[in-house]
Order: C-alpha cells, then structure tokens, then sequence
C-alpha cells in the first residue's frame, strides 16, 4: 500500500476522535477507488465484445468513471475477464495480475469465466472457473452478459469498494496455492443430496395425502399444440466447376488403383450418378506413398487444377488415422477430397507445406492432435494447446482425466 | 511456471552496428484482436519477422463435438466466430440437412439470408471500428458501434440474444420473424447506407488514413491462393472468389449482387472491399425482403439426426471473414465421428508475416487490423 | 522594445502601471511587512507566487482531464463521468486520490534512479514555463527578456523525462516509445523554434509581456490577422508542431496505445504515472497559452470597449478555445506513422515555417508591419 495508509490506524486509533478520522479517510479513499476502475484491457472472447459494448455510446461504461481502459497492467485496477480462461491463457493471466498495484479487483464475466460455462464438460484446455487462477470479487453470470449486467456487475464492485476499510484489508487477494476445487462438481452433489432428501420428503407427504384424501384427482396441464410440420424436399444447389467423372478420368490416367471413399468400387455407374448428384464432390483414397504425389498433380495438372489448400486435418475412425485433404479449385469451382489411412503407431506422412503454404499450419495442427509425423516439416512446433498436456487429445482413445470431465451421454 | 522458451535471447546481428531484438505483442495487446500472441523480430522500428503464436483460446471445440449431436454443435459456433455466428450455424445446419436429406422451406431460406447478410454489415461495422482504432482514430470505433447496436436490436428482438444467436435449425430457423421485422429491417438498410457516407468523410478520406493503408501489407493474389485466403482479404488480392456466387448455398444464386474485387492487395484494397461488401450486404437484404414469401419456417425433421457411417458432409459459407466450413465424418450414430472446422481467419493470420515482413511496427498492427481476425475463430 | 524586464523576475513587468492589480498590492504588503530585510520578501513572495503557480496547475490540470473526457464522450455520443458530482466534475479528483493511494511499484528489472527521476521532469518544466505565461499586465510571475527563448528551452526539457523514463523502465514497449519521442521532439523543436521566431520578428519583441502589449488595440491587431498571411500560416505550424512537441494525437507516438500498449509509461503506476499524466495536461495549458499569447493577443480583449472583464479571463477563454482544438484533434484523426511524421516535418512543415520566416521578415525589413 502507498503512502502507508495501512499504518493510519495504528497510529491514530488510540488517539481522541481518530478513529473518527480513520473511518473518514475510509470513506474518501474509498469513494475515489469506487468511481475510478480503469480496467486492464483483456478480452479474449465473445464476452470481450459486451465489453466494447459497454463501452461504447450506447451503455457507456464511461458514466461510472471507467471508460480509461488501460492497456498496461500497472495503471489498471480492475481486470473483467470477458471470456474463456484457457490453461495457456492462465499463466499469462496470473502474470497481469501480479503486475497490477494493489489494491485490484476482478470481474469474473459470464459463464466460461465462473465455471467453464459451455466448455465445461469434454474440453481438455479450458480453465474451469477463473477463480481456480485468480481471486474474483464479483462473479456476472450470462453467456455472454448483457451490457447492463456488466454495468450491475461495475456498481455491485462499486459497493463492495465502499465496504472495504483499512483496518482489515481483506485477506482473499493472495494468489492461492491450493489445490483448484472444482466448485460445480462440490455444489452439484450437495445440490443432488439435498434433493434427494427433498424428493424423499415429497414423497412422503404425497403418500399421506393421498391416504387421506382417496378420491383426489391431480390436475392435467393441457398439452402444448405442437406445430404440424410438413416435410420440405431439398433443393440441391447447383454444381460449379468440372464433373466427377471427368476429375477421375485424369487422375485415374496417371494414379492407377485408385478408388473412392464413396463406393466400394468404381464403376461407370457410379461415377455417372456422383456426376447425376450436384452435390457430390470426388474423394480419393491414396496410399501413404503416394499421397504427396497425387496432391501435387491435382494442384497441378490443368483438368484438376485445384490451387487452393482449403484445409487439411485427419480424423481417427478407432482403428486407424486418415488424413483429409481439400482441395479447392478457385479458378473452376470444384473440390476434390484426399483422404489417406495411416497406421496408429507413428503415423508418417510427407509435408505439402512446399506445395502450399497453407498446409504449414494445418500440418501443425494435425500433428498436434493426432501425432501426425509430417516428413520435411519447416516448423514443427506445437501450435495450440499448452504444455504439458501428454498425447494427441482428437485421437479416440486418449484420455486425461486430470483435466478433462467427461459428459455422461 | 515453467515455460517453454520459442525465444532465442539475442537473435544474430543484422550487421552494422545495429541489432535485432525480439519483442512479444499479446497474448494481452490492445491491437491483438483478443490473445493472439505475436513474436515479432525487430529491427529498429522495421518488422524483420512475426511469428504468430495461437493457442491462448483454444478451447477444444472440435474434441467436445464428438459428444455432442449435431443440434447441440449449433451453439458452440456461435462462440467460435462470434461475428459471423448465423453464417457459422448456417453451416452446421447444411451439414444435417445434407445427410439426413432436410429439405428448407422457403420462408426459413429467406430468413436465413437476411439474418446472415445483416450480421455481415454488423461484423464488417465493429472491423471498420476497430480497424481505425488500430491506426488511432479513437473515435470512428464508437460510431462503428453506435451503428452495430441497431442491427444488434433487431437480432434481440429476433432470437433474445445479442451476440450468440443461436437461431438458425436444421430445417428452418427456430422462430418466424417479429412483426416490424421487414420495416425494422428496411430501416436499418438506410441507416447503414447514411452512416456509410458519414464514414467516408470521417475516415476513407483522411489523408493520414490514407497514407497510413495505403501500399501496406501487400499480399499478392499467389499468396492469397497458397495461403488459402478467403473472403475479403483474397478478394482484395485479386482472388475473385465468393462462396455465395462461386459455390452458391441456401438461395443466394437468386440474388443479384456484386462481388467487390481489388488488385493492390495492401489494407487499403482490403477496406475498400469490405465497405463495398456492406453495400452489397443492403443490396442482397432488399432484394430478399422484397421477395420474402409467407409459409411455415420449419420443416419437418427426423428428431435424432444421425450422419450415416463413412459419409463426409462438407458445406462451406462465406462468413464476414471468408469461407468457414465444417466437415462432419458420420459413425452412423447421433453423434458424428468427427467434426472439423475451418475457419477463415486461420489462413489469414498463417500469411501474416509474408504480409508484414520490411513494414514498420505501426504497419504491422494496420495490417493485422486489415485482416479482420477473430482469434476464438482461429484457435477453436 | 519595452523596458528590459526586472532580472530578479519578482517586480510585476508593469509596476508603473497606476492599476494596483492584486499580486502587486499583495507584493507590496509582504514588503512592507518585511521591511528593510529585503531578502526575506523576496523568499516569501517566490513562494507564494509558486504555490499560486502549483495550485493553479493542478487545478488547471484536472479541469482539462475532466474537459477531455466529457469532449471526447460527446464527441462520441455519450455523457461521459455522471456519478462523481455534476456531471463528473470531480472525476479528476476521484483519479487522482486513487492514483495516490496505489501501490507504489518498483518493478525489480528497472534502473531506479532514472525510473525514480523521470515522472518530477515533466511537471517541474511544465510550471517553470507557466511562470513567464502573462495573464494580465501584473499577473505574471517573471518576465526574463528572452521569455520566448526560455518557454523554447524548457520545452526541449521535457522529451528528457520520457526518454529517461522510458531507458529506466527497461521495457522494450518503453524505449520504442523513448526513441520515437526523442526522434519527435528533435525535429518539430525545429520548427517550433522557428515559428517563435517568426512570432519574435512580426513583433519585434522577445519578452512575453511585449508581445501581448504589441498586438493591443483591435482583434485585428493581433498577429494571426495582422500579418498578412504570416501569421496564419505561422500560427498553423504552432498548432502542428506544439501538438507533437505535447505528443498528442495524431502524433502521439511515444504513448501510441495500440501499438506500444503504452508507450514510455508502460512501466508507470501509480503515482508516478499521476505525475506523467498531469503534467501532460498542464504542458497542453501551458501551449495552449503560448499560443494565445503569440497570436490571439494574450490576455487582451479582443475588442477594448470589453476591457472590463479582466485579462486572466481572456486568456483562458482563448487558451481553452485552443484546448478544445487540440482535443478536437486527438478523437479525429487517425494516427501517422513514425516516418510519416519525420517526412512531414522534414519535408513541408520546417522548409514552409523558414519561409514564412523569411516572409516575416520581409514584411518587417519593408516596413509592413
């Protein structure tokens, strides 16, 4: 504390009237924290947008003396956690709130921030509840919070502000150490076993009314009239770029045997009704060996032409690991998919990031969710989640239950 | 905490008397857009390197979809691009309607386009907001907003949510539109197309403004495809690619609209598109009130969606960022295999440093700015 | 010329004015008090004359933070502070004891000297240059000759607080900000300087209270309309080059918050940033006047039948007038970039504030003036 306003008290309690003086000084030096928070600039997500809101003419954070968002940490007073607290997010949070002066406040807002809101259950890097990291004062439910709740949360902070004192600083402002106690999961079984108390004494009562009055009907609610829905045929959007057929003819021509993952086999048939379905896009299933080569003469050769990496990811169907590619021609309009199945253990693949670009991060990413070798990388770093997280957390059977809650279905 | 060091202390010695330093911007960074990490190699005020750094939102949604059915995947793209999140549920949606064979009625079509373009100039307002914040103009920001919160009334008064709207359905939308919608509507049209003219005089007309986005950033069309751009930083590049004119979904193939394309390829061209892209927006929402017909808004659905086993359903749309598309791998039960997105602003930041490399310190927080990202979009 | 100001600086410039103004009565009372002991009224009238400058700074200082945030929520369409007395009239206040009361940090990486010395420079200048403002033919602490010389000096004085600041701070944000300051102020020193010397050779005088004296009488006798179009040009590159010497935006590049988060006073909390913040203010005053005094006739009325309303007032109704424009400035425009902003100084402000220089001084050689 400055200017050592926390000595006040011992020195002038003892003296006639001060603690008089004491209490007044309170109330100043409270009122002048209460009507200047200038929170720290920190969004990370949806809610951060209430926040400009807030902000902005509208609402105007500024009546209440807080519009000074502060982009340093030293000049802030208050940080309003708008958005999910991830575990890479945390440490960075814990250092802004170290570098704040006291005295500091936190808003945690809306549900992400209280309790981890909707990534509660099966995500595997979300802070559940910011509390775990940082002391909260006010907790502002919503998802995200309405402007005016953020306001209320403001005014609600503001009250607490003025019940403070300097006698008795309160002591919650240390970063804890403990354990994180996942507060959801303590409330919800309380919740559940006082429910089952109450359900029990429900009962009863029920059993003995009924006793007593035998001839009781209950009430029927009146069903809801359910809307009479008619089916709707699907109209098909139309086809932009080469057919199916004619993509296949000129990689069949230089890939031989290849087929689709669409059908098991690759007949005239086939190809004729995927070339009769607007809708149908040509997905190509490769060995290992010879993927790169035939992205490359999709990217190249000029009846496929597909120039663009749209996106290249994998998924684990439990027994082996396919990476996906999409190719996009930008010039004609088709896509063309390439999907190539891998052995779960290490899994190995040629980079395409010579190819495109594009693919450089999307390799990363594929790497770092299903373990994903991709040969001749130029940066094979992570790219998301923290460290310390052990495995490839998109692969079926990996599990942490350190971190992750599972949703029971 | 321990943390593992990308950072080498003293980078190698541009030569001269000079050195290169490194400097991190973000994850906490008023110009970052939200907790983008940037690791920038400077020299002097010159940008030699960026390195983005992602991660700090990443929040697993891919991973927690596998458990989740399709209907229940729609609110958590709301919080993905949570700009652009009846284009992000628009996707979701066509994702179902594709493998269980949904049909849409008419109505439902109608409304999902103008919902969508509405929520594009929306978008498109808080960037031209922000963007002239990022260059110092403290101000425009407050007027992008002030301009935001008609269109954010109308989507209250629509679905009850300001932000995460939650509101589109496979097989129609979740509930029919308020009475005064279409004058509602209508209304907000000509407020934009006013306030477009005001920002002209107020911003694109400045000559700092000017001089400050003006042949910086420059991205080349070549690197627009390598990267996979998208949207209105590929279109401003010269890559005449628009999802709803080029792969058309719902009924945008009935409109007629313009496609704003620029070639210089600096953020200059990048904003000029996109306040082109506004007026279109106005464009596309009169026609589609015009001609919005009276019928049911739902169709009828099978109550459990399932994706059939092996089949890959991928739609894309054209959100105010670019192409967003979901690929959903079905296992035959209601919850898919596998559920991918890709979002636009991805690519956008992987081509950041081609964009940034020689530029000065200021250019790099316009250009990032120019690119309009949304980071819970890019880390998921 | 006028008669050569008193050096010792405490005898009011027009003491043989027959107006008793209040500072002279009050001066000659302390004399009086004093008697022969000559020294000791001298110490007690410096330090009232001080105190009155300090109080009126800080005064001033809060005035303008509260005028900038209610200028910039209206001109973004809101109210801005409403809870803090009338219309937030005490918002300053309420920042200011907050500040106070902070944590007073020493973050373990800075140099603690320079970090510690940086946050007095700027305020200690902005006061040693309100001391020679005139506010009206008696309120004026000092009257050196050279006045505009010393005004010139003292704000070349204070980009050293930012730069000892920002290389004590040890943050790399802090000494981009320290650098692009010195680059700044290094250069639009130049052309301040040479717009107080067009000031200087329009009116032939280089002592503040001579240049106010000099443009008496009529509005159009001040010298932005008196000089045929030198000084309104030179009265433009004033506003241009005292908005980057105060590193305000669109040239507020050593703070520039959406790149440099905060520029030299990253580091900063607290009280040490009350300091930088302040005094931010009162050197926008202190312009502020200077430009009123060069240009708009000072403390003079603009018309004499309004002479009846004193000098001081006048001087603030145009020093705030000049206010308002720069923070009309600061929510406008967007802002330049560190290149930009030395091209534009190098290679139109300074070669147009030479010539309009050499205009001035035509004008006065061919006797126009």
């Amino acid at each position: 504390m400055a200017v050592g306003l926390d000595l006040l008290p011992r020195y002038l309690d003892p003296l006639p009237g001060g603690k008089g003086v004491v209490s007044a000084v309170d109330v100043i030096v409270n009122w002048a924290r209460a009507h200047s928070l200038w929170p720290l600039v920190y969004g990370t997500s949806c809610c951060a947008i209430e926040m400009m809101a807030t902000g902005a003419a509208r609402h105007d954070i500024a009546r209440f003396g807080a519009e000074v968002f502060r982009a340093s940490p030293r000049q802030a007073d208050l940080i309003i956690l708008a958005g999910t607290l991830t575990e890479k997010m945390a440490d960075h949070l814990v250092t802004l709130y170290q570098q704040m002066p006291d005295p500091k406040w936190v808003i945690a807002m809306g549900a992400c921030t209280i309790s981890g809101g909707p990534f509660y259950y099966d995500s595997y890097s979300v802070v559940r509840g910011a509390d775990r990291v940082v002391p909260v004062d006010v907790y502002l439910p919503g998802c995200p919070p309405r402007p005016e709740a953020l306001l209320h949360a403001l005014t609600e902070l503001q009250q607490v502000i003025k019940g403070e004192t300097i006698r008795n600083r309160r002591a919650s402002k240390e970063l804890t150490t403990a354990p994180p106690v996942d507060r959801m999961a303590v409330d919800l079984a309380a919740w559940e076993e006082e429910q089952d108390e109450h359900i029990a004494e429900v009962e009863a009562n029920k059993a003995a009314w009924k006793e007593a009055n035998p001839d009781f009907q209950a009430y029927k609610h009146p069903k809801l009239d359910k809307p009479k829905l008619e089916a709707v045929e699907r109209v098909k959007t139309p086809r932009r770029g080469a057919l199916p057929s004619a993509l296949w003819a000129a990689v069949a021509e230089r890939f031989d045997g290849l087929s689709l993952a669409t059908c098991d086999e690759v007949t005239e048939d086939a190809l004729a009704a995927m070339d009769a379905d607007s809708e149908a896009i040509l997905d190509l299933v490769i060995d290992p060996e010879r993927y790169a080569a035939l992205v490359g003469f999709l990217r190249g050769n000029e009846a496929t032409g597909c120039d663009m990496l749209h996106q290249l990811t994998a998924f684990d169907d439990g027994e082996q690991i396919s990476v996906l590619v999409h190719l996009l021609s930008v010039s004609q309009g088709h896509k063309v998919f390439v999907r190539c199945a891998l052995e779960r253990e290490a899994p190995t693949l040629p980079s395409l990031s010579g190819l495109f670009p594009a693919a450089t991060w999307h390799e990363r990413e594929t790497a770092e969710m299903f373990g994903v070798v991709f040969a001749g990388h130029p940066d094979p770093r992570r790219l998301f989640v923290a460290e310390g997280l052990k495995g490839y957390p998109l692969r079926k059977d990996w599990s942490d239950p350190s971190r992750v809650v599972a949703r029971e279905l | 905490m321990e943390r593992e060091q990308h950072i080498e202390v003293r980078p190698p010695s541009a030569g001269g008397n000079t050195e290169e330093y490194w400097l991190n911007m973000g994850p906490q960074h008023p110009a970052t857009h939200g907790v983008l990490h940037l690791i920038v190699r400077l020299d002097g005020e010159t940008v030699r390197e960026v390195k983005p750094e992602l991660g700090y939102i990443h929040r697993s949604v891919e991973k927690m979809a596998e458990n989740l059915t399709l209907l229940q995947n729609i609110h958590l793209t709301d919080r993905l691009d949570y700009l652009s999140c009846h284009m992000n549920n628009h996707a979701v949606c066509m994702v179902a309607e594709q493998a269980c064979d949904i049909g849409v009625p008419e109505r439902a079509e109608y409304i999902r386009v103008i919902v969508s373009e509405l929520q594009r100039i929306q978008s498109h307002l808080l960037w031209w907001g922000a963007f002239a914040m990022d260059i110092g103009a403290l101000s425009a920001f407050l007027y992008g907003f002030a301009e935001r919160e008609k269109i954010t009334d109308i989507f209250e008064r629509l679905c009850g949510a300001r932000l995460t709207m939650n509101y589109f359905r496979p097989g129609g939308v979740a509930q029919d539109l308020y009475d005064g919608f279409e004058q509602d509507a209508r209304q907000a049209c000509s407020d934009i197309l006013y306030a477009l003219d005001e920002y002209q005089r107020l911003v694109t007309g400045n000559l700092i403004f000017q001089e400050r986005t003006r042949g910086v950033g420059i991205l080349s069309r070549d690197k627009a495809i390598g990267y996979g751009c998208s949207g209105g930083t590929a279109r401003a590049s010269g890559l005449d690619y628009d999802v709803r004119r080029d792969d058309p979904y719902g009924i945008y193939d009935r409109f007629s609209f313009d496609v704003p394309v620029a070639t210089a390829g600096d953020c200059y061209a990048r904003y000029e598109v996109r306040m082109e892209e506004m007026r279109q927006s106005v464009q596309i929402i009169e026609q589609a009130l015009k001609d919005l017909p009276v019928g049911p808004i739902q169709a009828k659905a099978k109550p459990v969606l399932k994706i059939p086993k092996g089949l890959q359903v991928f739609r894309q749309v054209e959100t105010a960022r670019g192409s967003f598309a979901m690929t959903a791998i079905g296992d035959g039960t209601a919850t898919p295999l596998r559920v991918s997105y890709r979002s636009p602003g991805f690519m956008h930041v992987a081509a950041l440093h081609e964009m940034s490399a020689g530029f000065k310190i200021a250019d790099l927080i316009t250009i990032l700015g120019s690119l309009d990202p949304v980071i819970p979009d890019i880390d998921r | 010329m006028s008669e050569p100001a008193v050096p010792s600086a405490l005898e009011p410039a027009s003491a043989t004015e027959t107006v008793a103004a209040p500072t002279s009565a009050i001066a000659d009372w302390i004399r009086d008090l004093c008697g022969d002991q000559e020294w000791l009224a001298w110490v007690v009238i410096t330090l009232i004359g001080l105190g009155a400058l300090a109080a009126l700074a800080s005064v001033s200082a809060m005035v303008l933070v509260w005028m900038e945030r209610k200028v910039s929520a209206h001109m973004q369409l809101r109210l801005g502070p409403m809870r803090t007395g009338w219309h937030g009239a005490l918002q300053p206040m309420a920042d200011g004891l907050k500040l106070l009361f902070k944590e007073g940090l020493l973050p373990r990486t800075t140099d603690l000297f320079s970090y510690l010395l940086a946050p007095f420079i700027p305020m200690a200048t902005a006061l040693l240059a309100l001391a020679v403002i005139p506010f009206s033919e008696t309120w004026q602490l000092a009257d050196p000759e050279l006045g505009i010389i010393y005004v010139a000096a003292l704000s070349g004085m204070s980009v050293f607080a930012i730069l000892i600041g920002s290389w004590g701070s040890n943050n790399k944000y802090s000494l981009l900000g320290g650098m692009r300051a010195a680059a700044q102020a290094l250069s639009y020193e130049i052309s301040l300087l040479l717009v107080l010397m067009t000031a200087v050779l329009m009116s032939g005088e280089t002592a503040m209270q001579a240049i106010v004296q000099s443009q008496e009488g009529y509005f159009w006798n001040w010298w932005l309309i008196r000089a045929p179009g030198v000084g309104f040009i030179a009265f433009i590159a004033f506003i241009i080059s005292a908005t980057a010497e105060l590193n305000r935006a669109p040239f507020d590049f050593a703070e520039s918050e959406s790149e440099l988060t905060g520029g030299f006073h990253t580091e900063y909390a607290g009280m040490a940033f009350a300091m930088f913040f302040l005094a931010e203010y009162v050197h926008l005053l202190v312009a502020a006047c200077l430009g009123a005094v060069l240009f708009l006739g000072g403390y003079l009325p603009p018309v004499p039948a309004l002479a009846f309303i004193p000098g001081p007032v006048w001087l603030l109704v145009k020093a705030f007038g000049l206010v308002f424009l720069f923070m009309w400035f600061r929510w406008t425009f967007p802002r330049l970039r560190i290149d930009q902003l030395l091209n534009l100084e190098w290679k139109f402000l300074m070669p147009v504030a030479l010539l309009n220089l050499l205009a001035a001084g035509a004008l006065r050689g061919w006797g126009w003036l």
